[in-house]
């Protein structure tokens, strides 16, 4: 496809989708509920802050890792029929491309009213994917489990590591990650990690889990639900709330993928978030300069760094570099996290990175950036991915 | 590249709850086969001679444009990390592991673990060659060590 009718198809959704709804329950080590109702909940309470009933739903998009059944949350919220809905896979990498299939559906008039929504259990240690890997592997994971590379942590280590090798990026900018999540959490009531802050030699003296990365490398594990509302952009404008236009949105898997331990996709071992970026800034009018803050995946810290480099946010290898001086932080020159991300506020696969991308669009955030018109929110990178870029009227 | 395989036991026998992989997979299947003959196996472009990997089915695009080759079970550390605890039942008898990407002399980028190292050993490009660590009758891992 050339880059013209690209950009041309895609003005069919560019600014004519918007968030209107946001919703989430409080996050926990051990909810006590099933998914099945939690994201029910969360969903009704995104319908209630947009002043939308269920009737007026007739979409669903949501993640396909830790399946909720689409017919069960419909009968249970009491919406009408359901005349769209979509499973998107590649956990982490998905949640952006939840509004991404939501805007394309209520452009092409597929759907009217759609509800993007994840819930998941994984606070309790038993309850993590990795964990539960026995037995016969098929398919592209035999290209790596049979020699332990299976927690995420070592797969995305192998990255961190290459760049420490190659652009000479330093623990202590993983560990500015860390810090600033962990800063935007301590004024933040829903985080997790409230009322625990984090310093550089703790961050240093942190326990190794897979070398070169540490405890405080890792995301957090909890158990969340979260929504979000979307509808026609003339049809927000009549609600409760501010609308958050969808601006730009894009979904990559990049060249030659494996789910995760991606790494002959390119001679340079690039993430799937170069692809993501290229795809996203060519479809948007918005720039990475005219972005007031990010929500840059961080399911580990070494991805925020890269993300950075990928997003375009700085030149490749100059991601460490980018994390010092504040600059990442509240005040800072690109606020990063701005709830406290998974690495602080809850790990609930990226989905609440969409939620406080809204909010800060919205003015809404217990961390507001002053005057925020366009934030960008990524899924993430290494896995098949999906970046939006949210805006104000 | 002509030297005879080498073959290696784990210092355990193979945990049940091993991730083994399923060797009969129409497409990894001559990877598999090749390990258990103690022979690093690749796949190429007939035509072009470039290295595909990962693998594709034989009859892609027609078929006719692909076939699997003994590589020369040399490389370079490309990367590694080292797995502590929490990990896997089935390694931990390993930890600390060393988890490996091996840049083959040939091209592409392979996962592994290496064996006959200590973590601390390990530095970036270092030269590795292939050896052989039958895990169960079916299942033989192609695995790493230092080419000193």
């Amino acid at each position: 496809m050339t880059d013209g009718l690209d950009r041309d198809l895609f003005r069919r959704i560019r600014d004519r989708v918007a968030v209107v709804g946001i919703g989430q329950l409080p996050f926990a080590k051990d909810i006590g509920r099933p998914i099945s109702d939690t994201a029910v909940e969360a969903i009704q309470r995104a319908l209630d802050d947009a002043g939308l009933e269920a009737e007026d739903v007739d979409g669903m998009s949501m993640l396909e890792m830790e399946k909720t059944h689409e017919v069960s949350i419909a009968r249970r919220l009491g919406v009408r029929q359901l005349t769209w809905w979509d499973k998107i896979s590649y956990g982490g990498g998905a949640s952006s491309a939840t509004l991404m299939h939501a805007a394309a559906a209520i452009a092409s008039g597929l759907a009217t009213t759609v509800v993007c929504h994840r819930a998941r259990n994984r606070g309790a240690k038993t309850s993590r994917p990795w964990s539960q890997e026995k037995a016969l592997v098929v398919d592209d994971k035999a290209l790596h489990t049979p020699w332990g590379l299976i927690r995420p942590v070592d797969v995305i280590g192998m990255w961190a590591h290459r760049h420490m090798h190659e652009f000479g990026t330093k623990r202590e900018h993983f560990g500015n990650v860390a810090i600033a999540a962990r800063k935007h959490a301590q004024t933040n009531p829903a985080a997790m990690m409230r009322g625990r802050p984090l310093d550089m030699p703790t961050y240093l003296a942190g326990r190794v889990i897979g070398y070169p990365l540490t405890l405080y490398d890792c995301c957090l594990e909890t158990d969340g639900a979260l929504a979000c509302v979307v509808t026609t952009v003339e049809r927000a404008r009549d609600l409760r709330q501010k609308p958050v236009l969808i601006h730009a949105v894009a979904q990559a898997s990049g060249p030659n993928p494996v789910h995760l331990a991606n790494y002959n996709n390119t001679k340079e071992m690039m993430t799937t978030a170069v692809f993501c970026a290229e795809l996203l800034w060519r479809r948007s009018e918005l720039q990475p300069k005219d972005m007031d803050c990010a929500q840059i995946y961080d399911a580990f810290t070494p991805l925020v760094v890269t993300g950075l480099e990928d997003y375009g946010f700085c030149r490749r290898g100059e991601g460490g570099p980018f994390t010092e001086g504040g600059r990442i932080e509240i005040g800072g020159e690109l606020p990063v996290l701005t709830s406290g991300g998974g690495l602080s506020e809850a790990y609930v696969h990226g989905f609440n990175l969409l939620v406080e991308g809204v909010r800060q669009i919205r003015g809404t955030s217990v961390n507001q950036v002053p005057g925020c018109k366009a934030t960008l929110v990524t899924g993430a990178s290494g896995v098949a991915t999906s970046a939006v870029v949210l805006r104000g009227e | 590249m002509a030297r005879p395989p080498v073959f290696v036991q784990d210092p355990q026998p193979t945990h049940p709850d091993y991730p083994l992989p399923d060797v009969g997979d129409p497409v990894m299947r001559p990877f598999w086969d090749g390990a258990r003959e103690g022979r690093l196996m690749q796949q190429r472009d007939v035509r072009t001679g470039a290295v595909v990997w990962p693998p594709k089915p034989l009859y892609w695009k027609g078929g006719g444009r692909l076939e699997w080759f003994e590589a020369s079970g040399t490389g370079t550390v490309y990367t590694w990390v080292v797995g502590h605890e929490p990990f896997l039942p089935a390694f931990r008898h390993l930890l600390p592991h060393v988890m490996v990407v091996v840049e083959l002399a040939e091209g592409p980028r392979i996962v592994g673990h290496m064996v006959h190292v200590t973590p601390d050993e390990m530095r970036f490009g270092m030269p590795v060659r292939v050896v052989f660590k039958r895990l169960t009758e079916r299942v033989t891992l192609p695995v790493w060590e230092p080419d000193r």
